[in-house]
């Protein structure tokens, strides 16, 4: 091994800090294998999308009605992602949710309403049942980041992995490096988790700052990049999602607003959101959002969220926790010198985020089957970058069930030698990286990026045509042209350049998705100006995008089937040849 | 407290007066915008990228002394983006 290289094995390797990947490190740590984790903020003590604590929960907990039953939850999960979805994956996922949630109680976390001693269940996002719990979860992470550290995983922090080691379809680690040091790590692992959560600064929104957005600006897409240069196929990379917001904040917390009781309003005053849906303020988020846009191009914006009705115990209780999603919402506020007990609240819709189109259980990103693991061997995925997805609370279930099928690698392939890493290749990656320090003519990635952004948001967002499409697709490609060029000042800068190159990768898979399905599903999750019908005749499909010899190729697989189908061959075939160099 | 514009705007005012140098607001930040040197009780901590930061507050949350305010920008508390013009083009 090369002498500037900081060498590691371990048994299992975590691209990312947050719910997901601190629920797949805890099973493979009790199991008493090693875990090194990869960590670009240090957000083992709050979540990765949400920055902060969390003040819902989705679960069914058999509490005795039928609709707190798995079974019951299964049956509406079709109508609930208009039928894309893995129905063998959502079904494990779900059927699992009451065990994790005893195993997070058992971490320390209170679910209980502070003041009844009870959950305090509600219903809301279309959802056919009470299944979200609201609780105070400010400490709900560090209690669960806790576990990750008391057990002794090593936490690699302010580093980011750039390249997954692969051979014959099998994982063996991933390169990495630590942006404060400039140490670079070739890490070989018996299983490797991506858990890096959903591709934001992917549009533009209403402040057009770029890191203004309503989830984590520093997750962006790094897994579904990663994997997607390594061969893993990504499934509903088409679909986009958006929320309303503040105007001018891209602050979460629709959630609460929703479970208390807002009304939508727009300019005229109207109540508007039965017009789009029976459940009125209820409906899923993405009809909300849905509608949102609607009005806005109706001509019926501004849209506000109107609180003003509301009794003021309610208002009181609205004040108090305005602050557990996002810290800074009420400060906000009083810098916007707005009082939402007597005036309504502009709202905007959001930029644009690849996740899971406002929709719980259908996740885009790279495709994982029952037990978490993708189309390559031994490579796992949970959480928003996994196709099945569902919020905190989905991260991390599937996020256990990864930790928990990696220890089958891990196990099996305890004798078996990791391959040795190419370091001439490794070398090559770390070389091309550091050009970036001091490139000739260099390009800044912030305004690389910004093209990015400014393509999305033109081309391949909201209203999307054929025409349009493929516009978006060569601008998308020319600006990857200047990749080579891009400019970093610093460590810090190189770590933003990778990012910038993942989010445009991202955006190209998404528009190359996005034109292969010639169809309208989940509004404007996918809105074809030009195909402005559901076609469930030859649609109930998911758009599987892969690498190709000139960039991403698309094939689509009935839905109906699960997203393993699409590569149990590979898998067959990686096995085939496991047993012929066994006998050899 | 009044917010500046444009590029130059600092979302994260530390009160020299108050900070007691410890590395918390560095240690927190998940976007790697505040840099201070390890143990060093002498030097503020530095705002490095404050474009690059996300609004989330957990520097200032996190801070033992509350020597952080977060301050919004012009185009953030005063947003007079029109709407539709994050909705795409229409291309026929």
């Amino acid at each position: 091994m090369a002498r500037d290289w900081k060498t590691i094995d371990t048994d299992f390797l975590v691209v990312g800090g947050g719910v997901a990947g601190c629920m797949a490190a805890i099973p493979v740590l009790e199991a008493g294998h090693s875990v090194v984790m990869c960590e670009k903020g240090k957000v083992l003590d709050h979540c990765g999308s949400v920055g902060c604590g969390v003040d819902h929960y989705l679960t069914v907990m058999e509490s005795g009605p039928d609709w707190d039953t798995p079974e019951f939850l299964m049956r509406h999960v079709p109508a609930l992602t208009d039928g894309i979805v893995d129905l063998e994956v959502a079904s494990r996922v779900i059927h699992e949710m009451p065990k994790i949630l005893r195993k997070i109680e058992s971490f320390g976390v209170d679910f209980t309403d502070r003041e009844t001693g009870d959950y305090s269940r509600k219903r809301s996002f279309g959802l056919p049942g009470a299944y979200h719990i609201n609780f105070d979860g400010t400490e709900f992470k560090k209690l669960i980041g806790q576990q990750v550290r008391r057990k002794k995983a090593t936490v690699l922090m302010r580093t980011m992995a750039v390249q997954l080691l692969v051979e014959d379809n099998r994982v063996y680690g991933a390169l990495a490096f630590n942006f404060r040091t400039g140490e670079w790590f070739a890490i070989r692992a018996k299983a490797v988790l991506l858990a890096t959560g959903d591709v934001n600064r992917l549009s533009r929104n209403a402040s057009g700052l770029a890191f203004d957005s309503w989830h984590c600006p520093y997750n962006t897409g790094d897994a579904q990049a990663m994997g997607y240069r390594a061969g893993a196929i990504l499934a509903n990379m088409e679909f986009t999602e958006s929320t309303l917001t503040p105007k001018g904040f891209s602050a979460q917390g629709l959630n609460a607003l929703v479970c208390e009781g807002a009304y939508f309003i727009n300019k005229s005053g109207e109540r508007f959101m039965f017009r789009y849906d029976e459940k009125g303020e209820n409906a899923r988020r993405a009809v909300i959002a849905d509608a949102i846009v609607n009005e806005y191009l109706l001509g019926n914006g501004p849209i506000y969220a109107d609180l003003r009705h509301l009794p003021p115990e309610i208002l009181d209780h609205m004040a108090a926790t305005l602050q557990i999603d996002r810290y800074t919402l009420p400060a906000f506020y009083e810098q916007k010198g707005l009082d939402f007990r007597t005036e309504p609240v502009e709202v905007s819709i959001s930029e644009l985020t690849i996740r899971r189109s406002g929709v719980y259980f259908r996740g885009s990103g790279l495709a994982v089957d029952t037990n978490a693991e993708s189309s390559i061997e031994g490579l796992f995925a949970a959480g928003d970058c996994a196709t099945v997805s569902g919020g905190i609370a989905g991260a991390a279930v599937l996020g256990h069930i990864a930790g928990e099928s990696a220890t089958v690698p891990i196990r099996d392939n305890g004798a078996r030698a990791l391959p040795a890493v190419n370091m001439d290749a490794a070398a090559a990656t770390r070389a091309e990286a550091e050009s970036h320090l001091s490139p000739n003519d260099g390009v800044p990635w912030k305004a690389f990026e910004n093209r990015t952004r400014e393509i999305v948001t033109d081309y391949v967002g909201v209203r999307r045509t054929e025409k349009g499409l493929k516009l978006g697709l060569e601008a998308l490609q020319e600006n990857a042209a200047r990749e080579s060029r891009l400019a970093a000042d610093d460590l810090h800068g190189l770590m933003r350049v990778h990012e910038a190159r993942n989010i445009r990768l991202n955006a190209e898979i998404m528009a190359t998705a996005a034109l292969a399905r010639d169809e309208t599903r989940t509004g404007s999750a996918h809105w074809r100006l030009d195909h402005p019908e559901t076609d469930e005749e030859h649609w109930r499909k998911f758009v599987l995008v892969e690498r190709g010899v000139d960039g991403p190729t698309t094939a689509t697989l009935d839905s109906g089937r699960p997203l393993a189908d699409a590569f149990a061959k590979r898998h067959a075939a990686a096995d085939n040849r496991g047993i012929l160099n066994h006998g050899s | 407290m009044a917010a500046s514009v444009g590029a130059a705007h600092n979302p994260i005012r530390i009160d020299a007066g108050l900070c007691v140098k410890c590395d918390l607001c560095d240690w927190i930040c998940p976007g790697d915008l505040i840099h201070h040197e390890e143990g060093n009780r002498q030097k503020l901590p530095v705002i490095a990228y404050p474009d690059e930061c996300w609004y989330c507050g957990l520097c200032q949350s996190v801070c033992p002394v509350n020597a952080i305010t977060v301050v919004f920008p012009e185009a953030m508390i005063h947003c007079r983006t029109d709407v539709t013009t994050l909705l795409g083009k229409v291309v026929d």
